[in-house]
């Protein structure tokens, strides 16, 4: 029975996510509506199989390694792979247009091509080559773990980092007590501010006797901060956290369903 | 022009001139400021100090090199409590951009310090893969069909470490040092679907989120920012006297030196919301005389 259980999963997937699409493909050419139609159940199979599987326990569904739903899952992975060199294609295909065209900013995509193919190429070297991307059995980096070193995280470092920058004069700009809503936000922000660092042990860094004093209010302040956090912060989430998943249930209905067409990407008239 | 008019005018280079400065003059002169415990950091700790030698936990390096000031502090921390416990550690990396690479450097410098760790054995990098809830989804039913090869392309199935461990489902915990929704899909599908218990290391703006799944009993613990990190470090530190001397010895406990930073840098962002206010109240009472 587990035999036939198992075919019939693999079966079932084979014609959705096979021969539903090379079907769909070749009569794509004869009969433009298909194109509409087909990817319309592979969604719909992709989605309602994994609910059903776990709440029908039946092998060809559910069983380990072997059921529907466990395969989509190897699928996910397979597919979420061929999604990275998607990107990267459309990266060079949008900068090599800018910089044969001479647009603004093209010096700009010329640098991030350069970076890309010389980072790229030495990661594409260290898979084919058995070195990896990481350290070489001595110890010392290989060329793609240097870049990484030395260049790919400094720079984002960097660039995250200038954030405090804008944060500090966006602050000064906008956090203003303009009326009631935004006072309990300005005061709630700058109480977590000061609570989760020892603010007070800073300011009496110069004054050794006020120091216990300064130690005594920073406890205080971390636990009003705590307080803050464990009670308005996390009823708030709750209700955010909640309510998106409900969003998210509901947006999958309608995918599985196929109300929600947007993500098959055609265009009018198709 | 008047006081208030100066106030709303200041050149903003002023305000990144007293940035750099709250931040860098602590980097060049630690100050060594106290650094108080919260809650949700020592639950993490004693979760961590409740488990026995020879326990299996994993680490997931789910974070990029924009936030690892903040993360590499706590998968370290971590990493060395375990080590010092003889727990032994599982680690991945679920983040496309940098994480793979952030593992690997964070791996070796921790396991430098630990000589007598036997790689395969006590602990093993099983690199990155993509598609992060896949990937969980898998490992509740066999973490080799996730995995099939170490990061250097071994295969795990033959590893001690694995010996009689196939599911995340036997693991004593998943900590998972996150930036964006990875640390999430932990909680929902590992935690929901497999029991095994997650904690967190969130950078500091997704720690507010976080709170709801720890009142929830979803999560055993966090490390909330750059201070939860100090935070852990510290406790590590109280704990294990020989972590204390490799503290001072080293200075490698990158979470409580870059509290000083930041306490610099909140300083300066809230007395610039105070002048701010300021500035508004008395241009507001102006305008009422007026």
């Amino acid at each position: 029975m587990t035999g036939l259980h198992f075919d019939i999963g693999r079966v079932l997937l084979l014609v959705c996510f096979g021969i539903v699409p090379l079907v769909g493909i070749i009569l794509g050419f004869f009969a433009p509506s298909l194109r509409r139609q087909l990817p319309l159940i592979v969604a719909f199979v992709a989605g309602i199989v994994p609910i059903l599987s776990l709440y029908i326990p039946k092998a060809f569904l559910s069983a380990p390694g072997q059921g529907m739903s466990p395969r989509l899952d190897q699928y996910l992975i397979i597919v979420a792979g061929f999604a990275l060199p998607l990107g990267v294609v459309n990266v060079i295909q949008l900068n090599t247009r800018k910089v044969g065209r001479g647009e603004k900013g093209w010096f700009f995509s010329l640098v991030l091509l350069i970076g890309l193919f010389v980072m790229g190429s030495f990661g594409v070297y260290g898979a084919f080559s058995g070195t990896g991307i990481g350290f070489l059995p001595n110890g010392a980096p290989t060329p793609f773990q240097w870049m990484t070193d030395w260049l790919f995280q400094p720079l984002q470092s960097t660039i995250f980092s200038l954030l405090a920058f804008f944060m500090a004069s966006a602050a000064f700009r906008a956090f203003r007590a303009r009326n009631v809503e935004a006072t309990i936000l300005l005061v709630a922000g700058v109480l977590v501010m000061a609570g989760r660092v020892p603010l007070f042990d800073l300011l009496a860094y110069p004054f050794p006797p006020l120091k216990p004093a300064a130690a005594s209010l920073t406890q205080t302040m971390g636990h009003l901060t705590e307080w803050i956090m464990d009670g308005p912060n996390s009823a708030a989430q709750a209700g955010i956290i909640i309510g998106s998943a409900l969003g998210a249930m509901a947006m999958a209905i309608r995918v599985i369903l196929g109300i929600e067409r947007s993500y098959l990407g055609l265009g009018k008239g198709d | 022009m008047s006081l208030i008019d100066r106030l709303f005018s200041v050149d903003r280079r002023w305000i990144f001139l007293f940035v750099m400065l709250a931040v860098a003059v602590p980097i060049l002169f630690p100050l060594g400021l106290p650094v108080t415990t919260t809650g949700s950091t020592r639950a993490a700790f004693e979760y961590i100090e409740s488990l026995h030698a020879g326990d299996i936990v994993w680490l997931s390096y789910d974070y990029g090199p924009s936030s690892a000031p903040e993360n590499d502090p706590m998968a370290e921390a971590f990493l060395r409590h375990c080590f010092v416990k003889d727990v032994r550690v599982v680690m991945c990396a679920l983040y496309p951009l940098g994480g793979l690479s952030l593992m690997n450097a964070s791996a070796a410098r921790v396991a430098r310090e630990f000589p007598e760790k036997k790689y395969g054995t006590d602990y093993v990098n099983l690199g990155y893969k993509d598609g992060p809830e896949a990937v969980m989804r898998r490992l509740g039913e066999n973490i080799a069909d996730a995995f099939p090869t170490d990061v250097n392309g071994t295969p795990i199935e033959g590893m001690p470490i694995f010996q009689g461990i196939r599911t995340i489902g036997q693991f004593k915990v998943v900590f998972t040092v996150a930036t964006g929704l990875i640390g999430e899909y932990w909680i929902t599908l590992v935690n929901a679907q497999f029991g095994t218990p997650v904690i967190i290391g969130p950078t500091a703006v997704s720690a507010p989120k976080y709170y709801a799944f720890l009142n929830s009993g979803q999560l055993k613990g966090m490390l909330g920012g750059m201070k939860g990190a100090a935070e852990y470090e510290q406790l590590l530190a109280r704990a294990y006297p020989a972590m204390s001397e490799f503290y001072h010895r080293t200075r490698l406990f990158t979470g409580t030196k870059g509290m000083d930073a930041q306490t610099g840098i909140h300083a300066v962002i809230v007395g610039f919301i105070f002048l701010g206010n300021v500035a508004f109240l008395l241009a507001r009472r102006r305008e009422g005389r007026a």
